[in-house]
């Protein structure tokens, strides 16, 4: 067998977790944080042209690296991507907020109402917007939450949905549109004020 | 909101939005009863849900949307700059851009001091900037080339000039193995012969010692006058050293980086050894596999090993047997011998050297041009071969849009201009269809546009229009295919008949000029490749196609997006190719005829 000794801790660190040791996650956490936004960022540089970002390649790359191939059992992998759905959320609000600190001068307590514009109108805003709404959905339906995650931020499909949360298709598919319904709700009224 | 609340307004939310209309509201005030408040917010949040639908909220992907939030624009480094046609490099004049893969770009151009025609292949910076994979490749390249092996694409110079890293090998004109597949395969002594060659350059090479690494049909070329195949690229793959076993951290590295190398990540995995999928050293054998899954790839005209992510294919590749070709006349047992002992999982129990596997296909190449004289009459299809003779016309088709530019160019000095008149009405039944391109392109700040017959080389955001009439009356479809997606599947968009353009009929009357798509224009997006435009004029109005109609919307930009009508198209195209097109080409217009009462034409548009 072969495999680093990265693959190898990252590897046990998710039979672990998917075995319900929650302190796992926080050792994983960090490690699959790293490798997604070197990946990400690195996928960016090369492919300026197109200035698209596709997170299932970038997630499936990222699980090559990181998980030994021949040493992990599928249900491992299902919370390995269930994880970096979540993760990929973290990256992009994360750099979203950092952009919008940037265009406010470096963190200046004073943001002029013109400015205030400028920095709500892009997708980072947008993304912050959806992360904050997401977190409220998360405290009224926790699976509805996860739904968005992994399908939104993570790029998993329907099926690949099901089988991580262990429920139906139909019952993603439902998920999604009582969650997407929500969120646009919340997102369209609080953009109008 | 309590989550109670929730529970309550998505049970109801969740049946509701199933219903029709009338039947909804009914439901949703029984369930509400008195409750005023609960009846407005399940309404707000259906109303909420079909607005979300309509305008597909959060429909893409998070990261696809803020990609350049990841990256500021100034620490993106800078692209490797693109030649212009005429712009000089050490001795070599570009004569116009070739295209782009994965180690970078390829122009076509003229050496001044040996007068020669070359292809230039501009490396990336980021191939280029990695100096031992450079020193590597500079020595392997060297080796590979000096064997004078006819199947191996000759290098002629590896350089430098202002910081470019090139090189300058023998121009094939031809279309690659991976053209020949789009258009649906070749014929069984055609594959034959392309395999045989390929091994011969593997022979030659590995007797040198040197391992291609990345055998896959995007390295191959067939030329166009000859047929005569040539392997691209020796050296040019990421290596995979073999390293001591201690060196467990180093060897990773290297695995990680050859998955990671430009063009791996997507789709390219597909012809990796299982030793290269394990990252374990590799020899001459891990080409031979890849050349088994290319020959697997060609008969059955399916990849051997695919999943639906990079990890289950790397799977794939490790554990599970490929499904066994298809059993008909055309593919002998022995084939399928000769594919599984190439694609053994175990190097040990593979052909040992390409030499072998060319002896053991050649025998069988001569052993079906000796079996029945007819056999290629008897043994394959008929009608398959016409459509793979189309499919090989259509290859063929790729190239010729390459080199579109200068036949337009030399038909554009001559003054002469036929304009295609109404002919007589034909004795059998014929369809007649013009066709000219309006192009808008934004260069340098400017906007330029301009009418032309045929096929240009399109850039990123330039626009076209078509412009279609005919004498005779009829209905017209105009359908978009795409470059084909990850499993090799077109996808179709509907740039013909709209709901706004000629009254959103797809009725056409003798002499009346169709602008398409309408008032707006076709947009080239980011995605590269080649891709055509369908133009399909019956006698009779089409149900399917006319059912189309309704996925001619700007947002989505005409996707269609049902499976069912997908493979109509497919099929309808496939069933509609058998007879050939007449094509009459002036300055500013192009003239089809087929005979039939359906005339197909697709018009390549190269687009990098």
């Amino acid at each position: 067998m072969r495999s680093t000794p990265k693959q190898h801790e990252i590897t046990q660190l998710l039979a672990e977790w998917s075995g319900g040791n929650q302190s796992a996650l926080d050792e994983l956490y960090p490690l699959v944080y790293d490798e997604l936004h070197r990946l990400a960022r690195r996928y960016m540089s090369r492919e300026r042209k197109g200035h698209t970002l596709q997170t299932t390649a970038l997630i499936n790359e990222a699980y090559v690296r990181l998980v030994d191939q021949k040493n992990v059992q599928w249900a491992n992998r299902s919370h390995f991507f269930a994880i970096s759905a979540q993760i990929m959320r973290r990256i992009l609000i994360d750099h979203a907020r950092r952009h919008a600190y940037a265009k406010r001068g470096g963190g200046a307590q004073q943001v002029s109402l013109d400015e205030a514009a400028v920095v709500t109108s892009g997708i980072g805003s947008e993304l912050i917007r959806l992360d904050e709404a997401l977190q409220t959905l998360a405290k009224l339906d926790q699976r509805r939450c996860y739904v968005v995650e992994l399908r939104y931020f993570g790029g998993l499909s329907n099926e690949e949905i099901a089988g991580v949360l262990h429920v139906s298709a139909n019952t993603v598919t439902r998920d999604w549109n009582m969650a997407r319904a929500w969120l646009y709700q919340q997102l369209t009224e609080s953009g109008t004020n | 909101m309590t989550p109670e609340r929730w529970q309550q307004i998505s049970g109801i939310f969740k049946s509701a939005i199933a219903l029709d209309s009338d039947a909804r509201r009914a439901y949703v005030a029984e369930k509400c009863g008195t409750d005023e408040s609960l009846r407005s917010e399940v309404e707000k949040l259906i109303a909420a849900h079909r607005q979300a639908s309509d305008e597909d909220f959060i429909g893409g992907n998070a990261a696809e949307k803020g990609a350049r939030l990841i990256i500021d624009p100034d620490e993106i480094e800078p692209s490797p700059s693109r030649l212009d046609d005429g712009q000089q490099l050490g001795s070599y004049v570009v004569l116009r851009r070739l295209g782009a893969g994965g180690m970078g770009e390829v122009y076509l151009a003229r050496d001044l001091r040996l007068g020669r025609t070359v292809a230039l292949k501009v490396l990336s910076a980021d191939v280029s900037s990695d100096r031992r994979r450079m020193q590597r490749f500079r020595q392997e390249a060297k080796v590979a080339s000096s064997l004078n092996q006819p199947n191996i694409l000759t290098i002629f110079e590896f350089g430098e000039v202002d910081g470019l890293t090139f090189l300058a090998t023998e121009f094939i004109d031809g279309a690659t193995l991976r053209d020949a597949l789009r258009g649906k395969g070749l014929k069984l002594p055609d594959v034959l012969d392309v395999v045989i060659q390929i091994l011969a350059a593997l022979d030659a090479a590995h007797e040198a010692r040197i391992v291609h690494r990345d055998i896959k049909p995007e390295n191959v070329m067939i030329r166009r006058r000859d047929q005569v195949v040539k392997v691209l690229d020796f050296g040019l793959a990421k290596p995979s050293e073999k390293r001591s076993p201690m060196a467990t951290d180093q060897r990773s590295e290297l695995e990680t980086e050859m998955m990671t190398a430009p063009g791996m990540l997507m789709g390219t995995i597909n012809y990796m050894s299982p030793e290269q999928a394990q990252s374990q050293a590799v020899d001459g054998r891990t080409d031979i596999w890849s050349t088994g899954v290319m020959l697997y790839e060609l008969l059955a005209g399916v990849m051997p090993f695919g999943g639906p992510t990079t990890g289950h294919t790397l799977v794939q590749i490790i554990e599970k047997e490929p499904a066994p070709l298809p059993k008909s006349a055309a593919v002998p047992a022995e084939l399928q011998r000769i594919v599984s002992k190439a694609m053994a999982k175990n190097a040990d129990d593979r052909y040992q050297t390409a030499k072998d596997m060319l002896i053991d296909l050649r025998t069988l190449r001569k052993r079906l041009d000796a079996d029945v004289p007819a056999t290629d009459d008897t043994n394959v299809d008929v009608k398959k071969r016409v459509v793979l003779l189309l499919a090989l016309v259509m290859a063929a088709v790729v190239t010729a849009a390459i080199f579109a530019v200068n036949v337009w160019r030399s038909r554009h000095e001559q003054p002469v201009v036929t304009t295609p008149t109404a002919t007589s009405a034909p004795a059998v039944p014929e369809r007649t269809l013009a066709y000219s391109i309006t192009v808008r392109q934004f260069r340098n700040g400017r906007e330029k546009t301009y009418t032309v017959s045929g096929e240009i080389n399109f850039e990123f955001a330039d626009q076209i229009r078509l412009n279609a009439s005919s004498p005779q009356a009829g209905y017209l479809y105009v359908l978009n295919e795409g470059p084909r997606n990850g499993n090799g599947t077109p996808e179709y968009n509907v740039a013909f008949p709209t709901p706004t353009a000629n009254n959103g009929s797809s009725r056409v009357t003798p002499d009346q000029v169709l602008q398409i798509p309408g008032d707006s224009w076709l947009r080239f997006d980011e995605q590269q490749g080649v891709e055509r435009l369908w133009l399909i004029f019956t006698e009779d109005a089409i149900p399917e196609l006319e059912a189309l109609k309704k996925f001619a919307r700007r947002e989505t930009g005409g996707a269609i997006a049902d499976v069912a009508a997908n493979k109509f198209i497919e099929n309808f195209i496939a069933t509609h190719s058998s007879s050939k097109p007449e094509v009459e080409k002036s300055d500013k217009v192009t003239t089809v005829k087929m005979p039939g009462k359906v005339l197909l034409y697709p018009i390549p548009l190269q687009h990098h």
